[in-house]
């Protein structure tokens, strides 16, 4: 059996040869489509990787710890103290990188020109940097500088923000909400610096303050809106959740990772991913016919050799097998050759990034960032590897059975 | 004993609507370890009895048997493996595998039956040897000359011991000493190996060398003589 297989496979290989030109043309032809797929997928996922890594770098964090009601509720009243106890769990937990204090709250912002609605994140200025990027995402010089002072009267927004409200790093802006009595109160901040993330609708939405300064302005006391967490590598974040839950036993909190905290944008890029998976089978189906046509040519002009060999004992099925292992030849040889080229060039793009500069603004509004590292993940070269080799066999199943079907006299008497 | 019978056999083709009769009643016993010759005019029904014999054709009406066997009950797949065990192929046109060497065109036969590969390179490098091409057993076809293709094609019809070696025409394309040679050595094979040569032929110097010259004209037999020299 398996030296049957054998030969048959070198007969395959040695017929594809047989004929380069033609073989090289679809083997090059499936080495383009599967690059051309690959990047696509390269690039999307570095989008998909992108948009999500830069959500949680601005105000999602990989996890948070909340009172229960507090997503669906951002009101002052679903807020809690962080108890000692809580602190020396989350310290405990080895892949836990770091953590920061918080409170979220919607509010509004007035300049002497115009007003906006906002989301007012009153932050930990020392903490939270190590959770979050915005340290990294402050303009420097001329645009001030991040919050040094927890209990400062001091604002950082975002330069579109200021751009829209007219306002300048040392300009007095009026913050208006509702403190913890339910009673509306406004206080006047100083502008200390402004920051431009990659996602414009943040940038058109969040400020921050001292977290201090704001649980004064509330009344809140000690009490805060949630604890935002960094795991060391976002693959994790699954198992911290699980030994959070088994370590906090207070009934009053919920622990949230940032898939149950932003459900839509995990969503969105796992239907990317099946999207991208879809198109290229359909990308292949077009690559079936030309496989087909290469190998009914291939059997027609072998057609009275297919005579000989059958009229010398072999089986039919010996012959749609020998059709079958000459396509996965041509299958292979154009995977190998379509992974490797891929391989490479997605590894350079990684390193250089494609720089999407032009499209500054639609990047900004996905939040993405302009600048794409392509990644390629293992499963999309198994799929790749599947899906080709899937078409492939589809593709010569006509062929062999056609082959098979040979009537031996007929083809002897086939010059 | 008789390795091939065959009773009232007749074989019509049709073209057109027009039904050409190609063997009219054809009776034929050969006994097992003949030499023996189908010989008549082009036309006269010669190869369609010989593909007839080796099942690559079917007879319209009549029983050939091949051994024990009787060919119009098999289904192709008992045919594909009655021409793989007991009948070897020689074709006027050589008919190797391009993209086989000359011992893989041999062992291909015995890889098909599943023989082992230390006894499929023995046999194959033997019979090879027997032919005369030990020094052309690694060289695709396309580097042979005629009738070294068409010793290889010798070679692999009788290298899994056949019954039968059925041969269509096998001098037509090789010159006269090739020929002769290609006809000594198929005939040493017959004596020492006890198998069964069935040609079909009108090159006089096959009929000469066949032991039985069976001559057939408008797809009948018409004479049948069993030549007494050694």
């Amino acid at each position: 059996m398996w030296a049957s297989i054998k030969i048959f496979a070198m007969i395959g290989w040695r017929n594809l040869w047989r004929n380069k030109r033609r073989s090289l043309v679809v083997i090059t032809s499936m080495a383009l489509g599967i690059f051309a797929m690959l990047l696509s997928m390269g690039i999307m996922n570095g989008m998909n990787n992108q948009m999500v890594e830069n959500t949680i770098s601005t105000s999602l964090g990989h996890i948070s710890i909340q009172r229960k009601g507090f997503q669906n509720d951002m009101k002052l009243q679903n807020s809690f103290v962080p108890s000692k106890e809580l602190k020396n769990i989350l310290s405990d937990i080895h892949d836990l990188k770091a953590f920061t204090p918080r409170i979220k709250m919607d509010g509004m912002i007035r300049s002497s020109e115009a007003s906006r609605g906002v989301l007012i994140m009153g932050i930990d200025p020392v903490h939270e940097k190590t959770v979050s990027k915005i340290l990294e995402y402050t303009l420097g010089e001329a645009a001030g500088s991040y919050l040094t002072d927890s209990e400062a009267s001091d604002i950082l927004i975002s330069k579109t923000l200021a751009d829209k409200l007219d306002l300048l790093v040392g300009d007095k802006v009026v913050l208006m909400f509702q403190n913890l009595q339910k009673e509306i109160v406004g206080t006047a901040l100083t502008v200390k610096g402004l920051y431009q993330s990659p996602i414009d609708s943040f940038d058109k939405y969040v400020v921050y303050t001292g977290l201090q300064n704001l649980q004064k302005l509330t009344g809140m006391g000690t009490k805060i809106s949630e604890i935002s967490i960094r795991v060391t590598h976002r693959k994790q974040v699954d198992k911290v959740v699980e030994e959070l839950r088994n370590s906090i036993h207070e009934p009053l909190f919920t622990i949230l990772s940032w898939k149950e905290m932003a459900p839509n944008l995990f969503r969105a890029v796992t239907i990317f991913d099946t999207m991208m998976y879809i198109f290229f089978a359909i990308i292949f189906t077009t690559v079936v016919f030309s496989i087909a046509n290469t190998l009914i040519m291939a059997i027609m002009e072998r057609f009275h050799e297919i005579g000989v060999m059958k009229s010398i004992g072999t089986s039919p099925n010996r012959i749609g097998a020998m059709v079958l292992f000459e396509a996965m030849n041509l299958g292979i040889v154009g995977l190998v050759a379509g992974i490797g080229v891929s391989v490479l060039i997605i590894a350079l793009l990684a390193y250089t990034g494609i720089d999407l500069s032009f499209y500054m603004e639609s990047m900004r509004t996905l939040g993405t960032g302009h600048i794409i590292y392509p990644a390629l993940k293992s499963k999309d070269i198994i799929a790749s590897t599947f899906i080709v080799l899937t078409t492939t066999l589809l593709a010569a199943l006509y062929p062999a059975v056609k082959a098979a079907r040979i009537k031996p006299l007929e083809a002897l008497h086939h010059i | 004993m008789n390795i091939i019978e065959l009773e009232n056999v007749y074989k019509n083709y049709e073209t057109h609507g027009n039904i050409i009769p190609a063997l009219r009643g054809v009776n034929l016993q050969i006994a097992k370890g003949e030499f023996a010759a189908l010989a008549g005019p082009s036309g006269s029904g010669k190869t369609t009895l010989l593909n007839i014999i080796g099942g690559l054709d079917q007879p319209t009406s009549g029983s050939v048997t091949v051994g024990n066997t009787r060919l119009n009950q098999l289904s192709k797949k008992a045919i594909s493996d009655l021409r793989l065990r007991k009948i070897g192929f020689v074709f006027q046109a050589y008919n190797l595998i391009p993209v086989l060497t000359a011992i893989e065109n041999v062992e291909y036969v015995l890889l098909l039956q599943g023989i082992n590969k230390k006894d499929r390179l023995t046999r194959s490098k033997d019979v090879l040897r027997e032919v005369g091409l030990e020094k052309e057993m690694y060289r695709p076809p396309h580097e042979l000359s005629g009738g070294q293709q068409q010793r290889v094609a010798v070679a692999r019809a009788i290298v899994s011991s056949p019954d039968i070696v059925l041969a269509d025409e096998p001098t037509a394309n090789l010159d006269q000493k090739t020929g002769a040679h290609l006809l000594a050595m198929m005939r040493e094979l017959n004596l020492r190996e006890h198998i069964t040569f069935l040609f079909s032929t009108h090159d006089p110097m096959v009929m000469e060398h066949s032991k039985r010259l069976i001559n057939l004209i408008d797809g009948r037999i018409v004479s049948d003589e069993i030549h007494s020299k050694p």
